[in-house]
């Protein structure tokens, strides 16, 4: 019922159009890639999935984490922008609940973005390794799962970030610092990979299983964790303001 | 109003705005790996690059290619923002203020924080070199001349890019096409300054000056010829557009 009510909010403000382009945008780069240099990838003998996301994920993983930063921004910027936040908080409506519904909002919006990226692998298979099976349309679903749960820390904390802020570049600021530094990370130390920022260049296929069960795990306690941090934030500050 | 008084309280306007704070944790955060990883220099034989100017490459690199754009992306949004709150915007565009001189105003205050950016930057090279001489026991300080020309010619290269984002910035009311719009350019710049044409695209003019000064540095990297012919005027002529663009849609959509 929140998240139906965040979706009317946000309606008008271009974040969907926006969603759907940034997510064709980002579908395009494994298109484009192969179209230009196919002949050095089609030789290759692995799974036509592993070779397009080893080189294609990282600029769409970075695309999709700007957009979802940018979305969050927005969606507590149309809040902040005219005041409204004020009115809210003397509803019947809890602040908490609210960004939970952002939140849920967000998330449906990472499933859009991953299943139009989704579509263009399966099109780029299709196309340039010639057919897809059953087992390449259940690996492809198990990376797309794993992938969304690596962008779901990054989609909270940004939230969080935007929420704390009335000026939308502050948090959009952090954000972007914080994903440069998810660029420069090292891969080889796993306590610093861990790092919300640097969880969606993660990628299932090739990695070992040991290893996706612990992204798994950490993925899924800084979402908790971030949850939690934010929750008792917005008390705090409603008993202060 | 003469352009520098006008100039003065737009600066002024951001003062409180603790952008010079983000900008500098990016310049140090920037470094820090650097630092810690310093031995890695040594290893770059294959290039043909000596370690003192690798290390400086890499770090201005790690800079050219994303924080750079995406601070300036982020001064935009802070000035357009700051204004657009509480209506102030309005207020400006009722004095008798000529409308592309506050632009250009404006325009100037996001050059002079890519200008304080640089400069941080440049400060931090220097403090995280001397560091590593210290840790490596190797000089990696370069000549203070060679790094100031360098720094310089990036500057001066994202003119266009900065044109760009302010046009952006201007043009599109809803903030999430103008920062979603420069935010997603940035990233297909590595493929640009790869192609022949790089030059038609002006969100990679920083990353090219460094990565062509990379080509020279090494021995062994093919070296990447910065041709001015078809780059300058192709420069002049989109910040011109871009400026142009921006100056006439100052305030449209607020006057309405």
């Amino acid at each position: 019922m929140n998240t139906i009510l965040e979706y009317k909010k946000i309606k008008r403000t271009g974040v969907l159009p926006g969603c759907l382009l940034g997510g064709c945008l980002a579908a395009f780069v494994p298109i484009l890639e192969l179209a230009v240099r196919s002949e050095q990838y089609v030789g290759i003998s692995k799974p036509p999935l592993q070779i397009i996301l080893q080189a294609d994920w990282q600029m769409m993983a970075m695309l999709n984490m700007l957009l979802v930063i940018v979305i969050s921004c927005m969606m507590y910027h149309s809040e902040y922008a005219d005041n409204a936040i004020q009115r809210i908080t003397t509803l019947p409506v809890r602040e908490e609940e609210i960004f939970i519904g952002k939140t849920i909002l967000l998330a449906g919006m990472c499933i859009v973005l991953l299943v139009i990226e989704m579509l263009s692998l399966i099109f780029c298979t299709l196309h340039w390794f010639g057919g897809a099976d059953g087992a390449f349309i259940k690996d492809l679903l198990q990376n797309f799962g794993y992938s969304f749960c690596m962008l779901l820390p990054v989609a909270i904390i940004s939230l969080m970030a935007a929420s704390a802020w009335k000026n939308m570049w502050i948090p959009l600021g952090i954000d972007v610092v914080c994903v440069f530094m998810a660029t420069m990370i090292p891969v080889k130390y796993f306590a610093l990979s861990i790092f919300p920022f640097a969880l969606p260049f993660q990628i299932l296929e090739g990695a070992k299983a040991g290893k996706v069960v612990s992204y798994l795990i950490a993925a899924a306690a800084e979402v908790l964790l971030i949850g939690a941090a934010e929750m008792i934030f917005l008390k705090v500050r409603r008993s202060l303001a | 109003m003469n352009f520098l008084t006008l100039l003065g309280v737009e600066l002024k306007k951001i003062r409180r705005s603790r952008i010079l704070l983000i900008l500098g944790i990016a310049a140090v955060l920037l470094w820090l790996p650097s630092i810690l990883n310093a031995h890695l220099n040594f290893d770059m034989q294959a290039e043909g690059i000596s370690p003192e100017h690798n290390f400086f490459i890499q770090g201005f690199m790690g800079m050219a290619w994303f924080m750079f754009p995406a601070s300036m992306v982020i001064g935009t949004v802070l000035l357009g923002q700051t204004e657009r709150s509480n209506h102030g915007i309005l207020r400006m565009l009722a004095l008798p203020v000529s409308t592309a001189k506050l632009c250009m105003a404006k325009y100037i205050v996001l050059l002079t924080l890519a200008a304080v950016q640089m400069a941080m930057m440049t400060g931090m090279y220097f403090i995280s070199a001397a560091i590593a001489s210290q840790t490596q026991d190797y000089e990696f300080l370069l000549p203070p001349l060679f790094v100031l020309k360098e720094v310089l010619l990036m500057y001066v290269s994202a003119v266009p890019m900065t044109a760009f984002f302010w046009m952006l910035s201007v043009c599109i009311q809803t903030p999430i096409f103008s920062v979603g719009i420069g935010l997603a350019s940035i990233v297909p710049s590595v493929l640009m300054i790869n192609t022949r044409m790089w030059f038609v695209y002006p969100m990679d003019y920083p990353f090219y000056v460094i990565t062509a000064k990379y080509g020279e540095l090494a021995s062994n990297l093919t070296e990447t010829e910065m041709e001015l012919i078809p780059w300058l005027p192709v420069a002049v002529g989109f910040t011109g557009v871009c400026m142009a663009v921006a100056v006439v849609c100052f305030g449209r959509s607020e006057r309405r």
